[in-house]
């Protein structure tokens, strides 16, 4: 747990953040953003101290920490930022190891948590623990970037736009990387971004910020559907508001079973392994055949959001989806009625 | 298809090896090789090449000008074949020349009298100087690393040096003027060397601060840049003049300083002028070797928890010590080379050997304080490259 105690900081009589506060519960995903300017990253970086702070209290679990020598605090704090900085000099495991070296961890202990974090970022430990930042793409040397911000176990992970400089491709499968070890670590995370459908796609709370204030702090749902101020709907966009809540919702939560009778308006064919091979029926217009086979390209998964599970309906002109699991075995399905018909 | 002269094909794969291939070839035939002189005062008798080398050495030139005729070719071997084959034809044509000189002046001298000296010719320079070119072009024409430069450096060398302990240059005019003299010319290479090295410590001592200084607050840079700037304009012989005033004052002011010897003339004034001109490039560098870490780095460095000392020497020292090294080597270089002026105010060095040359009109004095320093110059910069090359991080690729 982490709390901010109305942190303020000012540059002569310029006041670039005023008086936040805000709390963030073990294991969530806090997600700071708003416009440029709006002091979202000031303020990560009052969190660790690289920018000092001129007003207010931070709590790490129940201990005071803004009197604590600022090279203590950040090596109980992760730290990762857009331009990575990864220390060319050092190898892909010096560069893991550095918190861990602080501390003075036993060489072995260092040894097994750099293993640890090259597999929990799928890096084959083998192959790239010995590599230089240079010999990096893009992407893995993000990756490193992040399992280095994890090393030493931080209490708190604090990620400054860690994925704005890639490309949309990587972006995007980072994010869902870094999905996948929030959720298998656990770590608490303040995370910093100006994309909002990042944001939606990450956090479990969201700060807005503008001009320095905390203007909203609440679940990514609330956000859409309770803003506290006009200037939160004007932020988050009013145009594709129905698709931002789609973002926000998962195909697991609108499966239903999977249609097998021949006498249902549509219903699916599978192979002896319970594949799914072709659809019957289940097209929304009569324009098309009406028996398509399936192809990978059409498929869901109970992890995709309904944004993308929609987006494939439309682009392939059916109204259902097969939901597959990690073998491809036919486990449900996602109709458009079903995306219409749940209230958000 | 019209064949106009662009359309030719080429047919010299290297113009830069052909030019001294040309130019070798020219000054072997058209220069004088060696001078024989009746004593070492007046200027002696020309020697063609033709007449000094014995026949087979003739020969030999001949064949490997022809073999380094071919290394210009597109056909039959390219530029890189070509380039290897220059890498043994041309240092063998070297030590050839130097042999043959070396020969040359012993038998010449046989029947000589005792006073008669035999001195190399402007041919002669213009093969070692042509030959040497060729080696250097060769390499870089095939991207050699350091460490073969390196090895194959040593070996040339060892070769030169053999030929030296084999006493085959001991009858050349230069080498008897070297014996004549041999214990003051030890001991002016040592304080040579001493004074370079007396130049640099201090140099290192302050000019490393002054660059992290430069690089962190950059407000300090203009004032800074601008009077070591000063400094390096002033030409080496008004520096050294211009030191002499104040400091055989300050010799004689403060009585403990005169006898560590602050003096008007002598090593002080030199030392400190030395050091005044290595400043800059030292203090430039460290500061533009700081300015080189990616901010990104330093950012991650304290994000991460390291304190002010350990990013200074766990990531900014090593991330910019190669441009340091760089730096350093420049300065050494300049410094070997500017002691040699340091002897008209009476430091010493091998600068000595050079005016005390040109006052009595003795070239192989002259030569005497002049190869030396040229080669000490080299060497010098050769180990310091090697330096720089290992203390670049592995990781900069």
């Amino acid at each position: 747990m982490i709390e901010l105690q109305g942190l303020t900081k000012t540059y002569g009589d310029k006041t670039v953040v005023s008086d936040i506060s805000l709390r963030v519960e073990r294991g969530e995903f806090s997600v700071l953003i708003g416009p440029s300017g709006c002091g979202k990253s000031t303020t990560l970086r009052m969190i660790n101290r690289l920018i000092p702070l001129t007003q207010g209290r931070i709590l790490l679990g129940d201990e005071d920490v803004t009197r604590l020598p600022a090279e203590q605090l950040r090596r109980r704090i992760g730290y990762a930022i857009q331009s990575i900085g990864l220390f060319p000099h050092w190898t892909v495991a010096d560069n893991i190891a550095v918190v861990p070296n602080l501390l003075k961890w036993p060489r072995a202990r260092i040894a097994s948590r750099v293993d640890e974090l090259l597999d929990l970022f799928h890096l084959d430990a083998g192959e790239f623990r010995d590599k230089y930042p240079h010999q990096l793409s893009g992407g893995q040397a993000q990756r490193v970037g992040v399992a280095r911000a994890l090393a030493a176990d931080p209490e708190v992970l604090l990620m400054d736009e860690p994925f704005g400089a890639v490309d949309p491709l990587t972006r995007e499968v980072l994010q869902n990387e870094m999905r996948r070890v929030h959720e298998q670590t656990g770590t608490t995370v303040i995370f910093v971004t100006h994309d909002m459908d990042e944001a939606l796609k990450l956090a479990s709370r969201i700060a807005l910020l503008d001009a320095g204030r905390l203007v909203q702090y609440d679940r990514p749902i609330e956000l859409l559907t309770a803003p506290a101020e006009s200037f939160v709907s004007d932020f988050i966009g009013k145009a594709d508001l129905g698709l931002k809540l789609l973002s926000r919702r998962w195909v697991h939560q609108y499966q239903q079973a999977a249609t097998m009778s021949s006498e249902a308006p549509h219903h699916w064919e599978t192979d002896a392994q319970g594949h799914p091979t072709c659809l019957h029926g289940g097209r929304p217009t009569t324009d098309v055949a009406p028996s398509v086979a399936v192809t990978d390209d059409w498929t869901a998964t109970p992890g995709m959001t309904m944004k993308e599970a929609l987006s494939r309906m439309v682009w392939y002109r059916v109204g259902v989806l097969p939901v597959i699991d990690d073998a491809g075995r036919l486990v449900g399905e996602v109709t458009l009625e079903g995306v219409m018909g749940r209230q958000p | 298809m019209g064949l106009d002269a662009h359309d030719e094909p080429r047919r010299i794969a290297n113009r830069v090896l052909a030019t001294l291939l040309v130019a070798s070839l020219a000054g072997a035939v058209l220069l004088p090789f060696a001078a024989m002189a009746p004593n070492r005062l007046v200027s002696g008798e020309s020697v063609s090449l033709l007449t000094a080398l014995r026949a087979w050495q003739v020969l030999g030139l001949a064949a490997l000008a022809g073999a380094l005729a071919l290394a210009c070719l597109v056909r039959p071997l390219g530029e890189r074949r070509g380039a290897r084959l220059t890498l043994v034809a041309a240092p063998l044509a070297l030590l050839l020349t130097l042999y043959g000189l070396g020969d040359y002046a012993q038998r010449a001298l046989t029947d000589a009298s005792p006073a008669a000296r035999v001195s190399q010719g402007a041919a002669f320079w213009v093969l070692v100087f042509c030959t040497s070119l060729m080696i250097v072009d060769a390499f870089q024409r095939l991207g050699a690393s350091l460490w073969v430069r390196s090895g194959y450096g040593l070996l040339v060398i060892a070769a030169v040096a053999a030929l030296f302990a084999a006493g085959t240059f001991n009858a050349l005019s230069i080498l008897r003027e070297y014996f004549n003299i041999e214990d003051a010319f030890v001991a002016q290479f040592v304080t040579h060397l001493t004074l370079v090295g007396l130049a640099l410590a201090p140099t290192l001592a302050i000019g490393l601060p002054l660059g992290l200084l430069a690089h962190r607050r950059p407000a300090t840079r203009g004032i800074l840049f601008s009077v070591l700037n000063v400094f390096q304009t002033i030409p080496s012989i008004a520096l050294f003049a211009l030191l002499v005033a104040p400091l055989s004052a300050l010799g004689d002011a403060v009585p403990w300083l005169g006898a560590l010897g602050v003096a008007g003339i002598g090593a002080a004034p030199a030392i400190l002028a030395l050091i005044l001109y290595s400043l800059l490039p030292i203090v430039r560098n460290t500061q533009a070797g700081f300015a080189g870490v990616d901010p990104a780095t330093r950012e991650a460095a304290r994000g991460m928890g390291m304190t002010r000392r350990q990013i200074l020497w766990r990531v900014e020292v090593p991330l910019a010590l190669p441009v340091i090294l760089s730096g350093l080597r420049i300065v050494t270089v300049q410094a070997i080379g500017l002691t040699v002026v340091a002897a008209l105010i009476g430091a010493g060095g091998l600068g000595a050997f050079i005016f005390q040359g040109l006052g009595q009109y003795a070239i192989d004095l002259v030569l005497l304080g002049a190869v030396p320093t040229i080669a000490l110059a080299v060497v010098a910069d050769f180990l310091l490259q090697i330096l720089v090359a290992v203390s670049r991080p592995a990781g900069a690729g």
